[in-house]
């Protein structure tokens, strides 16, 4: 990997780190803004049958048995952000290998 | 502005899951087609920072908070395709992980917080990148990305109207007031952070978000 690319990767990790595991322990507890409308309007009870997913290590922003403060908050933050990055890098090596797969570069292949 | 699992009614999700499954399928091909090397890390820590970001609720007027969407600025800084895949990506763990959004509603939540916004920044991109019109650039962030919040507001509103999701004594037009009024604040935020991010990432990394654009960007006609 090119040094360019290495240090984008670390700088935009210690930041997605920062916020997500520290910043985000400061945010606001209070409903947010379709939450407060959906309050408002009276409308808060679910009419539908939904499908969430179960809460099987992480409740809410909240990684279960670290319980609701600041490691709690801070694993969340950590955890997320590098299921998140994790996923995309993935994705973006497995749609980068598909052209060169299709065909070597000095025989243009695509009869379309 | 993650719609909740049970508000939305079968036709209405099925049909977002449809809209934005296909936009999905679309960005993935397109981003097949085109995908600079040293965009793939910065998509990845885009995808990290907006996931974060999200988690910093910050409040609004009284009682209520609001926190960032993030599409606009992805929209702006990797183009609708990435942006797209990104929004797409953080709405499916916050999901299947996190409880946030129903998972029935997945369809409809990237349609609201990733299409529109990110096809709006895309918009603004173009404008810069291949008409180089750069006029009072952070202005119309700012009011791109409140632009983009209230989009995507009323779109939820609408979808939760749709599906009876709303109580009888509240009329439509209210509903999108209350729902506007709010984001209209959150959307003001939006823009500011908007402003400040693509400054900096566009400091730091001006070749991984420009670079390929620029350089394809007469025609891209291939031999």
């Amino acid at each position: 990997m090119s040094a360019y690319n290495r240090n984008t990767l670390i700088v935009g990790v210690a930041v997605a780190l920062a916020v997500g595991g520290i910043v985000s322990y400061f945010a606001s507890d209070k409903p947010d803004g379709l939450e407060k409308t959906q309050e408002d309007l009276a409308a808060a009870e679910p009419a539908h049958k939904g499908l969430d997913a179960p809460p099987v290590a992480f409740e809410q922003y909240t990684l279960k048995w670290l319980g609701e403060g600041f490691w709690g908050n801070a694993a969340a933050g950590a955890v997320g952000s590098m299921l998140v990055m994790g996923l995309l890098l993935g994705l973006g090596r497995l749609v980068r290998r598909k052209p060169a797969q299709a065909g070597a570069p000095e025989s243009p292949a695509d009869a379309t | 502005m993650h719609i909740a699992s049970g508000f939305l009614s079968p036709p209405v999700w099925g049909t977002m899951a449809a809209v934005s499954g296909a936009a999905l399928a679309g960005s993935l091909a397109v981003a097949g087609q085109r995908l600079d090397e040293r965009k793939v890390p910065l998509m990845g820590v885009m995808g990290a920072f907006v996931f974060a970001a999200q988690m910093v609720n910050f409040p609004v007027l009284p009682g209520t908070s609001g926190h960032l969407g993030g599409g606009f600025m992805l929209g702006i800084l990797l183009g609708a395709p990435l942006g797209i895949i990104v929004m797409a990506s953080i709405l499916v763990v916050q999901s299947l992980v996190f409880q946030d959004g129903g998972i029935e509603a997945l369809g409809a939540n990237i349609f609201c917080m990733g299409v529109i916004p990110c096809l709006l920044g895309a918009a603004i991109r173009r404008l810069w990148v291949r008409r180089n019109v750069r006029v009072l650039a952070d202005v119309v962030t700012v009011v791109g990305g409140v632009v983009g919040v209230l989009a995507g507001a009323t779109v939820v509103i609408l979808l939760l109207s749709w599906s009876g999701s709303l109580p009888g004594s509240v009329s439509l037009v209210q509903a999108l007031g209350v729902m506007n009024l709010v984001h209209l604040f959150i959307g003001i935020v939006e823009g500011l952070v908007s402003v400040a991010v693509i400054r900096f990432v566009v400091t730091m990394r001006r070749e991984a978000v420009f670079g390929p654009l620029a350089a394809a960007a007469p025609q891209e006609a291939t031999p």
